[in-house]
């Protein structure tokens, strides 16, 4: 084996135990328990996978002839495409002109990783046994941690009862990671290099060769699973004889989503309003036969649907990137906190008391409020867009990350106002007709359900209002100063008043989010306000698409609705979202389901010219994406 | 013929540079009049100057009787004046009909809730947009070309996209930054009927930037020259084509001092 | 023409020119309220003249720290054309790393030792300190920024958004969320007692090796030939790589410089507020990109007199201003919206704004 090989080999090796050893740092092996070594040896495959398929590319294209100088396999083989595909692999993994084979390869790299996480968690172990306390340094190594990366129990840990075998196994297990992982890459060699699966699910999603029976499936799909859910909520019925309730709550994020992706299968035309109308009214059902704890999952994830959609318009469409969207957000729960919480400040109360109102029951309801809070977040949204007005994009982005901060700071401050960090209590729910929708419909709608219900209806008439914008003249004039502010406003558009009103339509909706926030949550605190609802929204907008309601709805199921599922893993939320982002930014900046016309808002240009062929078959099978947001 | 637009005195300066110096100049309603001069004379920033990306140090601006002096770009857009630029700089991921929509933006009338209601005047609105961008395109020889996403289109078919881009704000004088810049012949060719029959058929002024004296000569009805910005010359192409100082420019004053006994004998 | 979306001037072009009147209004606005305030409010309160200079003197330590931290924002912006927003939590792993250096230290006993040894032990922790930075400065640059070179501007800055939040979160998870307190050894917890003012050891420590890094830096960078491929670097790019400098090369070590002297802002920040903790660098990131920009982004000598102000306002604006200190960060944060609004490319200029393609 070249000695160049070698040091390649074991430098995969070695950036593979770097992530594993920070995945143990933050404990995931204690988190996962048992099957923790596998889970890890699986993800070392991945990675030495990934690694080996780009490294047998390179290969290939030196072999077949487009290379330059190759040390060591001499150029001639050919391998057209007519060469048996078996023959070739069978080659590949034997000592070849090829160079050294994938399997030497990934199995250098798998006993260099095997190798340090034995001596690694051997050490651990060794100083647990001893007495050494090791947790108060890093925080997640803990014998439980360590026990399961070893495969024992936590007490063996204590009497330093492991044995030899046990580190053999691991050294073991990382170097058939290594061999699957060459295997895998050996047998995958044949097939397009970039991007196999992301085309080929494209492919299924949206190209002329699907089969009609999948087309069906794929649409029947969420309807499927709606009844399912349903049918779990009966009394006795349980779902793989576990804990019903988040299995149910993980099956409707997964129907919601799913929905989405029916309708982009839908032919337009008739076919496409019928399921949307299905769909629609499959949704609005759900409210009621869930229970307590899913509804308000389901809420919060339609509240931040809403923040989506909303930063979407200032983001996505003016292309002004805003990461103090939380004041908007905050400024419509407590204008609505004030309206009608119990405590009201000092000076409120002082000035209800001058204008004869009593400050003791609420000043106005739900309804009453709403256009307050919607209006109170647009002036808000005016009086922070004006000072910007002229940042460009990534000044843009620190300023408003300041005004954020800001706005929390005199929350957490302003306590004569705000009542300070002891946040304002029992904020009163939305009632319908002066009656709680409990008692309305006999308890089929519980509170939360009803908040869920309002989101839905908000969401969808945001969706809406969004979507009949961006198609008129002021979402031109939106996009028009996003490509080129200054020949937009030569061209004839205001800036001044086209970029406050994206500010301002943005912040009203992120007025009406807070605002029902407000009344899920009951009580509210400035910690509801930090800096992360902004990063929040903007990463499911991110990762959803830009620019697209429906990525952004399966943004905020996967970013608000999925971590409540993975309840365990909750504290790893944010670095997982955080490192989404990273990875979102190099491998597809333009989001899981980007929108139709505009998916490369944050894309190249050049890249952009590919694009936008192949984009209007699915910008003319999306249709009407208004009707998209009815379900 | 009476002036459409004013030049008085229009000087502007940068930093130590004076880029544009003491300009004077008239153009008559349903002309064609073309700027010339050697790089860097000052014609994009006399251009600049009308439609409001600098506000020139001294001077006034008469469009139609009013002063162009401290409007905004779409103010000025909005009182009959559009421009393309020397580069072209379309608005590249929308298509060739949403530039054109761009460019009616401001002759669009409908409220922002009426978009979201989709009212009849709305929708009336907007298809008569749509239908007025379709003509206009069809003018420049953009048929067909409509759903083309703008940078996708070649490089002289964008010159005359911006073109429609900038009729799209019904202008009544239309300003082009070297129109003809990196075309072939047959493209250049075309520019020039289009600009003939902007004046002809939409009765529309062209002011130009041209650095092709063929062109120049064989479409202008007057040409003006700027060096180092000062204008030195004016008149008819003839006129300009027999200036002293104007050759002197072009070609450095000894060349010219021959080049002006070459012209005497002939 | 650059191709990017966001490619909105903050030149304002002349014919804004209501734009410009108000925010004129707004500024002499905010003069006079500033004026008002601290004349008959901050000024009223009659606090003797030995704690306008201590607070001062507090502010120099202060602006001092943001100015190594800045300086790694100029540096980077001015060759990649990029806010490294993660370039705060760069300066808390330094910080981090240096507190359970101490730890050590402290452990062996060499922080009772003979005063050479504390000394060198010490320095050692703030090199402990800095090389972490440098670490995870450099894998940053390579993970998170260089695949990200070509894209446009707000792709790297979302990225950098993404790691920023990413180290933060692992150091909660790998440390914890409770704070660790730095335990300053003896010989450096005393200090200097000059009539009624009192400067801290470590203040006076800090601001003085503040200074010594910065002049390190200059020197780098104007006399060496490091310096000079930097300089040329963020010049023209791609010029700079037609004549032979390897601009990767450039670009780390510019993250290397920067890093180091976050790490060592870091450690420094760890003594002066005696705790570091998982986002104890977010804060004063934004504080010393706030100075960045004060100066002048891009602007070497700038960001150092940036940050300077900088300090100075923080510690004495609460009380001048006769409010509060929990606003002091409210203070901070007004002023970069204003010198945003007002002076886009900072006091003393921004140097590279011409090249920004």
């Amino acid at each position: 084996m070249p000695l160049e090989s070698a040091t390649r080999a074991v430098r995969t090796g070695l950036i593979a135990f770097a992530f594993l050893s920070y995945l143990i740092l933050i404990g995931i092996p204690g988190r996962i328990g048992g099957p923790a070594l596998p889970v890890l040896a699986l993800i070392a495959a991945l990675f030495f996978w990934l690694i080996l398929r780009r490294e047998s590319i390179g290969q290939f294209r030196q072999v077949s002839g487009v290379g330059q100088d190759s040390s060591e396999g001499k150029p001639g083989w050919e391998i057209g495409p007519q060469a048996g595909a078996n023959g070739s692999r069978v080659r590949e993994l034997l000592p070849s002109r090829f160079g050294t084979p994938l399997v030497l390869k990934g199995l250098v790299s798998g006993v260099t990783t095997g190798l340090l996480v034995a001596i690694v968690s051997g050490i651990f172990a060794t100083a647990m046994g001893n007495g050494v306390a090791i947790q108060p340094v890093l925080d997640k190594i803990v014998p439980l941690n360590i026990a399961a990366l070893i495969g024992v129990s936590p007490g063996q840990i204590a009497q330093s009862d492991v044995s030899f075998i046990r580190f053999l196994v691991q050294v073991l297990l990382f170097a058939g990671a290594g061999i699957l992982a060459a295997l895998v890459a050996a047998a995958g060699r044949n097939e397009p290099a970039q991007n196999a699966l992301t085309g080929r699910l494209s492919a299924h999603l949206s190209g002329p060769t699907i089969r009609s029976g999948g087309r069906f499936a794929g649409i029947a799909l969420p309807f499927v699973l709606l009844v399912y859910i349903a049918w779990l909520g009966l009394p006795g019925v349980t779902a793989f004889g576990t804990n019903e309730g988040t299995v149910r709550l993980l099956l409707t994020l997964i129907a919601t989503g799913s929905g989405l992706f029916a309708l982009r299968l839908c032919r337009p035309g008739r076919e496409k309003l019928v399921v949307a109308v299905l769909l629609g009214l499959g949704v609005v059902t759900m409210p009621f036969i869930l229970d307590q704890f899913q509804n308000s999952v389901m809420g919060l994830v339609f509240i931040f649907v809403m923040m989506g959609l909303g930063l979407n318009i200032v983001v996505g469409y003016a292309g002004l990137l805003d990461l103090g969207y939380v004041a908007f957000f905050a400024i419509g729960a407590y204008t609505y906190a004030f309206l009608s919480a119990p405590f009201s400040s000092p000076y409120i109360s002082s000035l209800l008391i001058l204008l004869g109102i009593s400050p003791e029951s609420p000043l106005l309801g739900y309804w009453m409020a709403l256009p307050v809070a919607m209006l109170t977040a647009a002036v808000g949204g005016v009086l922070l867009g004006i000072p910007v007005l002229r940042l460009r994009g990534d000044y843009l982005a620190i300023v408003t990350l300041g005004f954020g901060e800001i706005i929390r700071l005199f929350m957490l401050n302003l306590g004569e106002l705000t009542n300070g960090p002891r946040g304002i209590l029992e904020i009163s729910q939305p009632a319908l007709f002066g009656l709680t929708p409990v008692d309305v419909t006999f308890g089929l709608l519980s509170s939360q359900g009803w908040i869920f219900l309002l989101a839905l209806v908000s969401s969808a008439l945001v969706a809406f209002i969004a979507n009949r914008l961006n198609g008129s003249r002021l979402g031109r004039a939106w996009f028009a100063m996003q490509e080129d502010e200054d020949v937009a406003e030569a061209t004839g558009v205001h800036l001044v008043r086209t970029k406050l009103l994206a500010f301002a339509i943005g912040a009203t909706f992120a007025g009406m989010a807070g605002q029902l926030y407000a009344a899920r949550q009951i009580n509210i605190f400035p910690e509801n306000f930090s800096l992360f609802v902004s990063i929040d929204a903007l990463a499911l907008i991110i990762v959803g698409g830009i620019g697209s309601p429906a990525g952004i709805v399966l943004g905020a199921l996967a970013l608000k609705g999925l971590p409540e599922v993975l309840r365990g893993v909750d504290e790893y939320r944010i670095v997982t979202f955080a490192a989404l982002l990273v990875i979102m930014m190099i491998v597809r900046p333009d989001g899981i389901l980007p929108s139709p016309r505009r998916r490369i808002q944050l894309a190249d240009p050049e890249e952009a010219v590919g694009d936008s062929d192949q984009e209007t078959g699915e910008a003319l099978a999306d249709g009407d994406g208004g009707k998209e947001e009815d379900q | 013929m009476t002036a459409l637009l004013s030049i008085q005195h229009v000087t502007k300066v940068f930093g130590g540079l004076t880029a544009v110096d003491n300009v004077d100049l008239e153009i008559a309603e349903r002309s064609i009049t073309s700027l010339i001069g050697p790089n860097g004379a000052g014609k994009t920033t006399l251009f600049n100057c009308l439609t409001g990306l600098h506000r020139p140090e001294v001077g006034e601006i008469l469009f139609n009787g009013s002063s162009l002096i401290g409007l905004r770009p779409d103010e000025i857009t909005e009182r009959g004046v559009a421009r393309t630029y020397q580069n072209i700089r379309l608005f590249g991921r929308m298509t060739a009909l949403e530039n054109v929509l761009v460019g009616q933006h401001l002759r669009l009338q409908s409220s922002h809730w009426s978009a979201v209601l989709r009212t009849s005047r709305q929708q009336e609105e907007e298809r008569a947009a749509r239908e007025f961008g379709r003509e206009l395109l069809d003018f420049v020889g953009l048929r067909g070309r409509e759903e083309v996403v703008s940078t996708n289109l070649p490089y002289g078919d964008q010159r005359l996209l911006e073109v429609a881009r900038a009729l799209g704000s019904r202008p009544l004088l239309l300003l082009l930054d070297e129109p003809a810049a990196g075309m072939n012949p047959s493209e250049t060719e075309r520019m020039m009927d289009l600009v003939h029959r902007l004046r002809d058929e939409k009765g529309v002024t062209v002011f130009l930037i041209e650095h092709d004296m063929k062109v120049v000569m064989s479409i202008s009805e007057s040409v003006a020259v700027l060096d180092y910005g000062e204008k030195i010359a004016e008149g008819t192409p003839e006129e300009v084509r027999a200036n002293e100082r104007v050759i002197e420019a072009y070609l450095g004053p000894e060349v010219a001092v021959e080049e002006a006994a070459g012209n005497a004998v002939d | 023409m650059t191709s990017s979306p966001v490619k909105a001037q903050a030149a304002g072009t002349d014919g804004r020119a209501a734009m410009k009147q108000f925010t004129r209004a707004l500024g002499a606005a905010i003069v006079i309220l500033v004026v008002w305030r601290v004349t008959t409010v901050g000024l009223a309160e009659g606090y003797p003249a030995s704690f306008w200079i201590s607070q001062a003197l507090n502010g120099l330590v202060l602006g001092g720290v943001y100015a190594l931290v800045a300086l790694g924002y100029t540096l980077v912006y001015g060759i990649l054309f990029m806010i490294n927003f993660a370039h705060g939590e760069v300066m808390m792993i330094g910080g981090i790393t240096g507190f359970f250096a101490l730890q050590f230290a402290q452990a062996r006993g060499w922080m009772e030792g003979p005063w050479p040894v504390v000394v060198v032990a010490l320095l050692l922790i703030m090199f402990i300190g800095m090389a972490a930075s440098v670490l995870i400065g450099v894998t940053l640059e390579r993970l998170a920024y260089r695949p990200l070179r070509q894209a446009p501007r707000l792709v790297p800055l979302i990225s950098a958004i993404g790691a920023s939040l990413f180290l933060q979160y692992s150091v909660l998870l790998i440390f914890g969320v409770s704070p660790h307190s730095y335990r300053k050894p003896a010989l450096i917890s005393g200090g200097l007692r000059l009539g009624d003012v009192f400067i801290p050891y470590t203040g006076a420590i800090i601001f003085v090796i503040s200074i010594l890094l910065m002049l390190a830096l200059y020197f780098i960078i104007q006399r060496t030939k490091l310096g000079r491929a930097m300089r040329a670097v963020a010049e023209d790019r791609s010029t700079a790589s037609l004549m032979g400098v390897d601009v990767n090369a450039v670009i780390v070590v510019t993250f290397m410089l920067g890093s180091a002297l976050a790490g060592a802002a870091g450690v420094m920040l760890g003594f002066h507020n005696t705790v570091v903790k998982f986002n104890s660098g977010f804060i004063p990131g934004l504080k010393a990109f706030t100075a960045a920009v004060l100066g002048g982004i891009g602007n070497i000598p700038g960001a150092m007199f940036g940050a300077l102000i900088l300090g100075l306002i923080e510690a004495i604006g609460p009380s001048a201003l006769g409010i509060p200190t929990e606003y002091k960060d409210v203070i901070a944060f007004t002023l970069l919206v204003l010198i945003l609004i007002f002076r886009p490319t900072g006091l003393f200029g921004e140097v590279l704004s011409e090249k920004r393609a």
